[in-house]
């Protein structure tokens, strides 16, 4: 009897002294040479630069090759296709809720997470692994300006993070500079439509919205805070853009059976047959191809509005 | 003078899908008009059958069943819904009614399919109320009516069809003495004063003696014994039948069952 | 008094529609609006035939699977044509009419195969079958349904959920015009079977015997609802408990009887529709709520409100 009770208090303090030390592992980091605070407001400390990184963003991939840290990645999602290089990396899957076991199967020692709810849980778990795990924000550009300065400390890569992130506050700032619209030059006036039954355009919140405002473009729909919103077809009527932008990645020439339906005839822009196609690669995020980006958005508008 | 015949079942014979025995084996059952014709005999005899092969409701392996001539399964249902009203051991209340609206009911076959209801139809339910002593039940809900009174609201629905055959399968099962005798005396009014043909499906063995001119005796599908019920209803034939001794007395000149206890099976 | 009442909420909930928006269209503009000539009127006359089509194919279903909760989103049509849509969507299908043509089939085809299930063993239109069979094959559908959605690269399909939840989005004359030819026909059936469903309702053998084809009638009525049903969803999605509550809602009024009954559910759920849609373009302006959910805030405190009247009577 005394003997079972020593062994069950033997285990008891066991047990706790291991979750005691995997508690202390997450709250004081261990003493390390970088140590940074992401956007959820986590602090992340590794002892060198990481070597094996997964990217769960493609962003975040785009910005690893263009700091020159592109050798480092051991893993990336499906959706990652930029640079080219990038598709000879291994998979794990997706970047909303990530298949942690995928990832952890790469043995990495920092994981790159896009910031959201569902992915703050996912980081939470990579920590508990024991993996570090780094939450960057990603709607707008000033947040890639953030995450090139704050991958480039990671990586050591600290004077390319440094210039790439000037580059884009550069490009955010000049749009201020933009001439005023004027009588002869009004703003032309876009909707970015996602889907057509409902109809969903994008609003303020998105990366989008932020492209129209660099080129001078108007987002008709800026007033509505969400990043995408259902809205009544009688109100983009109502609004009368010049032009529809629409996002597609698949190269057919056919434009979607949408626009023949006979109620989008009421939208001025379909009638004219004013519609911008975007690739979903290019435009739908945002990342270190802002410039190029914004260059081939601004000829391309140019060109639906003589 | 011979009275109209409406039903003719000659030797049917019928067994449910999937299983071992006849339901029926060569039964016959003839209804005429002004007639009470009981069909009697223990549980699972085939009574039900009987009245579904009658009503082409089930085709029969072999015999015949006929409705004013015509072969009962060459009826369309409307059609025999007029020459023939049928209350059934049971019915279903999805939703509450009225009495006057459930009578109503029985007006389906006269209706064409977009018309509304005609001042003959209401002529009609009128008296079928009256006849079945339920017009001042008229505008209640069914269920706030008596055992005795909703039977007699359902029998008006079958009147109200205008039948020539009444057809009535067990309709006093839980009805107590007065309801019964009530309900008795009123189809044998039906058949005396109305000239209907009745076919009536029952339990009470004694009631059936006392009100029906001819009573059908089945037995494990078969027929044992058709005919008066002073001819049928013997000693050894009922104790054959129900399995259980009994005693025949007479009473107004018919037959009535009396179960013996077992000590008296003796005497 | 009540028909005068009902047409009342009628013609308002169709003015409703056509006024008021989140497009700002004054009163004296109103007649020369193209937003109101290409895209309130049309939105508003589908509302009523989609919501008329449920409420009166839910009548219909309640009488004929005995049941009074039934809808018509038991039979497992909605499921099909949600898988019907989806697919269209992953085919990458570019006809304009793709999505409700491809709903429409796959609607059809769940009939084909609750209907199907229904006579093994025999029991044709077994209500009790149905409603099973309904309830399995609605089930097994949104299942596949969820998994090609989740699975799928393409972003594309996971709008289709938005397309799912339901939305008079896609109305345009030439749907109002489709629906008017196409559901005078199912229409008329249900109506005709008013009477035989009255006596269906004292059960089957009561039924046969004061006059009706049984079997005719419940293959015309399961036969009528299904495709009022294929056709509201594939227009407008799923829109839930129009085909549960109006029902409800009309037999308080107009009691049990079907000849006044399925009259009146198809004009009650027509303009509940119709008011639900109007809510649905103009509570959150200038964004757009899913009528589905408009017409389930609406629905159920209407349904828990008829459910303790029944309980108490």
């Amino acid at each position: 009897m005394r003997r079972w009770a020593h062994r069950t208090h033997l285990a008891g303090s066991l047990l706790f002294a291991v979750a005691a030390c995997g508690r202390e592992s997450r709250h004081a980091p261990s003493p390390g040479r970088i140590s940074v605070v992401d956007d959820a407001g986590r602090t992340v400390a590794v002892a060198q630069p990481p070597t094996r990184i997964v990217s769960l963003s493609p962003a975040v991939t785009e910005l690893l090759f263009a700091l020159g840290a592109g050798d480092r990645l051991v893993g990336r999602t499906t959706w990652c296709d930029y640079p080219p290089a990038a598709r000879r990396i291994p998979s794990v899957g997706d970047g909303l809720n990530p298949n942690i076991e995928a990832v952890a199967a790469r043995h990495p020692d920092l994981v790159v997470l896009y910031r959201s709810a569902l992915n703050e849980t996912a980081a939470a778990q990579l920590a508990r692994l024991g993996i570090a795990a780094v939450v960057v924000q990603q709607d707008r550009l000033e947040d890639i300006a953030r995450a090139a300065r704050l991958l480039g400390h990671l990586t050591g890569t600290d004077r390319a993070g440094a210039s790439l992130a000037a580059a884009l506050e550069q490009l955010v700032a000049s749009s201020r500079m933009l001439p005023p619209p004027s009588p002869g030059r009004p703003r032309t006036r876009v909707a970015f439509v996602v889907w057509d039954n409902p109809p969903v355009v994008i609003g303020a919140g998105s990366y989008l919205d932020e492209l129209a405002g660099l080129v001078g473009a108007a987002n008709v729909f800026h007033d509505i805070a969400a990043a995408s919103a259902t809205v009544g077809l009688e109100t983009i009527v109502s609004r009368d853009p010049d032009l529809l932008v629409l996002l597609r990645d698949s190269a057919t020439a056919e434009p979607p059976g949408f626009l023949r339906r006979p109620e989008w005839r009421a939208v001025r822009a379909v009638r004219q047959a004013r519609i911008v196609y975007l690739s979903g690669s290019l435009f739908a995020r945002p990342g270190p191809r802002a410039a190029e980006a914004v260059a081939e958005f601004r000829r391309r508008l140019e060109e639906a509005m003589p | 003078m011979d009275r109209e015949l409406i039903l003719d079942v000659r030797a049917v014979s019928y067994r449910y899908p999937e299983t071992a025995r006849d339901a029926l084996a060569g039964v016959s059952l003839v209804a005429r008009a002004g007639e009470v014709h009981a069909v009697l005999g223990p549980n699972g005899s085939g009574k039900t059958t009987l009245l579904r092969v009658a009503l082409g409701l089930a085709r029969p392996a072999t015999g015949s069943a006929a409705i004013l001539g015509q072969p009962a399964a060459a009826w369309s249902r409307r059609d025999l819904a007029r020459i023939v009203g049928v209350v059934p051991q049971r019915e279903d209340h999805l939703f509450p009614q009225r009495v006057r609206e459930t009578v109503l009911l029985g007006r389906y076959p006269y209706l064409s399919v977009w018309g509304a209801e005609r001042p003959e139809d209401q002529a009609a339910v009128d008296r079928a109320l009256a006849r079945c002593d339920v017009s001042s039940l008229a505008t209640r809900w069914i269920w706030t009516l008596s055992g005795g009174e909703y039977q007699r609201v359902r029998l008006a629905r079958a009147l109200a069809q205008e039948p020539k055959l009444l057809v009535l399968d067990e309709p006093t099962a839980s009805l107590d003495v007065r309801h019964e005798m009530e309900l008795f005396e009123l189809v044998r009014a039906l058949a005396d004063q109305d000239g209907l043909a009745v076919v009536l499906i029952t339990h009470h063995v004694n009631l059936a003696a006392r009100f029906a001119d001819r009573v059908l005796l089945l037995a494990d599908g078969r027929t044992a014994g058709d005919g008066a019920p002073a001819d049928v209803l013997t000693r050894e034939t009922v104790e054959r039948v129900f399995a259980w001794p009994v005693s025949i007395a007479s009473f107004d000149g018919r037959p009535q069952m009396i179960p013996l206890r077992k000590q008296e099976e003796h005497s | 008094m009540r028909w005068l009442g009902l047409m009342v909420v009628v013609v308002l909930a169709l003015a409703l529609a056509v006024v008021l928006g989140p497009a700002h269209v004054s009163l004296a503009d109103l007649t020369t609006s193209d937003i109101v000539r290409s895209l309130r009127l049309p939105r508003a006359l589908l509302a009523f035939l989609v919501g008329g089509s449920l409420a009166l194919a839910g009548a219909g279903l309640q009488a004929l699977v005995r049941n009074p909760l039934a809808d018509p989103s038991l039979l497992g049509l909605s499921g099909g044509a949600g898988l019907g849509a989806v697919l269209a969507i992953a085919l990458h299908l570019n006809s304009p009419w793709a999505l409700p043509l491809a709903a429409f089939a796959g609607a059809l085809g769940a009939m084909a195969l609750v209907y199907r299930l229904g006579l093994v063993g025999g029991a044709e239109l077994d209500p009790r079958i149905l409603i099973l069979a309904g309830v399995a094959v609605g089930a097994f559908t949104a299942a596949v349904t969820t998994a090609l959605v989740s699975l799928s690269d393409a972003a594309e399909l996971r709008n289709a959920f938005l397309w799912l939840w339901g939305g008079l989005s896609g109305a345009s004359w030439d749907s109002v015009l489709l629906l008017c030819v196409y559901a005078p026909l199912p229409v008329a059936v249900l109506l005709a079977a008013a009477r035989p469903l009255d006596l269906l309702a004292l059960g089957e053998e009561p039924a046969r015997h004061l006059g009706a084809d049984v079997e005719a009638v419940k293959r015309r009525v399961y036969l009528a609802a299904s495709l009022l049903t294929a056709a509201a969803v594939a227009v407008s999605g799923v829109i839930g408990f129009v085909g549960l509550v109006v029902p409800h809602a009309m037999r308080l009024l107009w009691g049990h009887r079907h000849r006044p009954l399925l009259p009146a559910a198809f004009l009650g759920g027509g303009a509940l529709l119709a008011l639900s849609d109007t809510v649905a373009r103009v509570a959150v302006a200038p964004r757009e709520l899913p009528v589905g959910i408009v017409t389930a805030l609406i629905g159920v405190p209407v349904f828990v409100l008829l459910l303790r009247r029944w309980t108490a009577s």
